[in-house]
């Protein structure tokens, strides 16, 4: 046995688990090289491939055809938000760790290098991203507004984890205000959301898809289970109508049919239009997350509520609907997350999006047939990744603090 | 078969008067009559299927009966809402798998009611809150959740859910049958200290000892009738029917 013991460790763990069996080491072998082999395709491609492309043309792939004069309130817009979800994050904390105070419980607060791991293990995708954007620049100043708004976030949770249950109020007032001044702000000068491009539209028609959508799914939700039959035939009607006709068929219809139908003073904006069909449409498949998170709450939970006579209106407010929106996270971030990247769809029907900005840029004089797409789509694709995997993690980190210490 | 009337002939609390109940074809309460007095302790057994959960669910309106009458407190249930309302309010209802709501604490739990029902204030319904789980001895565990506490605990913070709201009358239905056996002594400890203290109480359960030391009757129900009622030493000395006989020599 010495001389297991004298073997390095490494050495021991390969062989338990990647040499055990002949067969397993034939395998090992073959993906080993084929990791290797990719690997080595990934360096080639990032150390020979030339992304002017994509220098020349980032303000294009991040925010469309927005004005370039009038960037800086992008900048502003952003500082905004992270100043929001600085102070949204530190006051959930807050309320959290005196809540668990009350209860007698002990939150392990983790400090230090182990934070910052933490921290690292939580925001890689996202911080990959913007590393390799600002790699594309040519100015320091990007470089500058992402540390300031960094050092926002850090100092805003810093300030919202502070905060005792009065001023929360007060925080959680500006949480709310705040988006609408980013909004204000980008939005300002006559310019509107029709003006917006690139990720940025992308991006705002996520958020704002998810925001209008979610409550008008839960209302549907609700009217399918419904024991008035219009309510109930209305919700079915629309939710199978919805669901039976492609995100695409809908897009166009808006974009290219609707003016059909509508008085000219009343057409509103290809953005709008789009906004409005990508509402319509995430109700209907929102509806019917929220329908299984439902019908996922035990009958005794309303018959209890029953019971001690609570109305029909605050069994389903207080009892139901809580329970049920938490059962339904997995599904609804999977949705969210099929949202963003169905976002992409409004490049067909002629919004300047960041897919369409791929196209846009390989038209140009300067790269067009020059095969560049090889390099503008996957620099698309790494977006929509981080962004779809940040989401997908959060989601999980979600599940798990909700799901401690209740059933 | 024994009178189903109270023995002392008091206004009675709850009165059902030939009730019919069906699910589908199938006939869950058959011609059910009976009156049961205030502050008195009725102990309700038979096999399963026989109809007892149907009937107390009749008293607050979870099943809505089919025909005959059943009068809560002077309120008769009907399709009206407002008497629905009323009757709930004066009713509390302990089940069987407790249903506590896992969301929230346990003393939300048991301030639900009166907040949102009764609309009282938060300091106040907080503090009869805290009473009601000193009434059921668990008020240290008013910060928890539903889920960090054993199945015994939890059926005792049901019960303190329901006094909050003050009722008349308590149902339970085989409150203490999803309960490990070491547990079940604590919950009908509640349950006696409860009954001494004069609430009229419908109990399905098959506890026998629970029955003899606190039941003022007993009913025995099967296919949806009432097959015999009496005292607990009727039942345990000399029980008339065959069915009866039956039935308590395979728990007993």
């Amino acid at each position: 046995m010495t001389t297991t013991a004298s073997r390095p460790v490494a050495v021991l763990w390969m062989r338990r688990n990647l040499f055990s069996t002949p067969l397993n080491a034939f395998l090992t072998v073959v993906l080993g090289a084929g990791i290797v082999y990719l690997a080595y395709l990934l360096v080639r491609f990032l150390a020979t491939s030339n992304f002017e492309i994509l220098r020349v043309n980032l303000a294009l792939f991040m925010v469309g055809s927005f004005p370039r004069a009038q960037l800086w309130r992008v900048v502003v817009a952003m500082l905004l938000l992270a100043l929001m979800a600085g102070l949204a994050g530190g006051m959930l904390k807050a309320a959290a760790r005196e809540r668990s105070k009350e209860a007698g419980i002990r939150l392990a607060e983790v400090r230090g290098s182990r934070a910052v791991v933490g921290w690292l293990r939580r925001f890689w995708p996202l911080s990959l991203l913007v590393i390799a954007a600002l790699a594309l620049t040519r100015t320091l100043i990007p470089t500058l507004v992402v540390i300031a708004a960094v050092a926002l976030l850090v100092a805003s949770r810093w300030l919202g984890g502070r905060l005792g249950r009065i001023p929360r109020r007060v925080g959680w007032l500006s949480v709310a205000l705040l988006p609408l001044g980013a909004y204000w702000i980008l939005s300002a000068s006559g310019l509107g959301w029709e003006d917006w491009g690139g990720f940025m539209l992308n991006i705002f028609l996520t958020i704002a898809g998810i925001l209008f959508a979610f409550p008008i799914g839960v209302a549907l939700a609700l009217g399918r289970r419904s024991s008035l039959p219009v309510v109930r035939a209305f919700s079915i009607g629309y939710i199978e109508l919805i669901r039976g006709v492609p995100l695409i068929t809908l897009l166009l219809m808006a974009v290219f049919a609707l003016g059909f139908f509508l008085p000219r003073d009343l057409r509103p904006g290809s953005v709008t239009r789009v906004l409005i069909v990508i509402t319509a449409f995430e109700a209907a498949y929102i509806a019917e997350v929220v329908r299984g998170g439902l019908q996922s709450v035990p009958r005794g939970q309303s018959e209890a509520a029953q019971s001690l006579g609570l109305p029909g209106l605050k069994i389903t407010r207080l009892i139901v609907l809580p329970q049920a929106l938490r059962a339904t996270i997995p599904a609804m971030v999977g949705q969210f997350i099929s949202l963003f990247k169905d976002t992409t769809l409004v490049a067909i029907v002629g919004l300047g999006d960041v897919l369409a900005a791929s196209s846009f840029a390989n038209a140009q004089p300067a790269f067009n047939a020059q095969g560049l797409a090889r390099i503008t789509l996957p620099f698309v694709a790494l977006a929509f990744w981080a962004g779809s995997f940040a989401m997908s993690r959060e989601a999980r980190r979600l599940e798990r603090r909700l799901g401690i210490g209740e059933r | 078969m024994t009178d189903p009337q109270p023995a002392d002939g008091g206004k009675p609390m709850i009165v059902l008067e030939n009730v019919d109940k069906f699910f589908g074809t199938f006939q869950a309460l058959d011609d059910i009559s009976l009156s049961v007095a205030k502050k008195e302790v009725v102990v309700v057994i038979g096999p399963s299927g026989s109809g007892k959960s149907t009937l107390i669910r009749c008293i607050n309106r979870l099943e809505k009966h089919d025909a005959g009458r059943v009068i809560v407190d002077g309120v008769e249930l009907t399709d009206d809402i407002r008497n629905i309302h009323e009757v709930r309010m004066e009713t509390g209802m302990v089940f069987q798998q407790f249903n506590l709501f896992p969301h929230l604490t346990v003393l939300d739990n048991v301030i639900l009611a009166p907040r949102e029902v009764r609309h009282m204030a938060k300091a106040e319904a907080e503090e009869l809150g805290m009473k009601m789980l000193t009434r059921v001895r668990i008020p240290e565990q008013a910060r928890k959740f539903p889920g960090q506490l054993s199945g015994g605990q939890q059926q005792r913070v049901a019960i303190a859910r329901s006094l909050a709201m003050q009722p008349k009358v308590m149902l339970f239905d085989e409150p203490t049958s999803a309960l490990d056996p070491e547990m079940i002594k604590e919950v009908l400890e509640v349950m006696e200290e409860l009954a001494a203290s004069g609430m009229t109480m419908i109990v399905i359960s098959h506890e026998m000892g629970f029955a003899r030391a606190v039941a003022d009757r007993i009913i025995f129900m099967a296919d949806g009738q009432i097959v015999e009622v009496g005292p607990p030493e009727h039942f345990f000395t000399n029980p008339t029917e065959e069915r009866t006989k039956t039935f308590l020599s395979q728990i007993l």
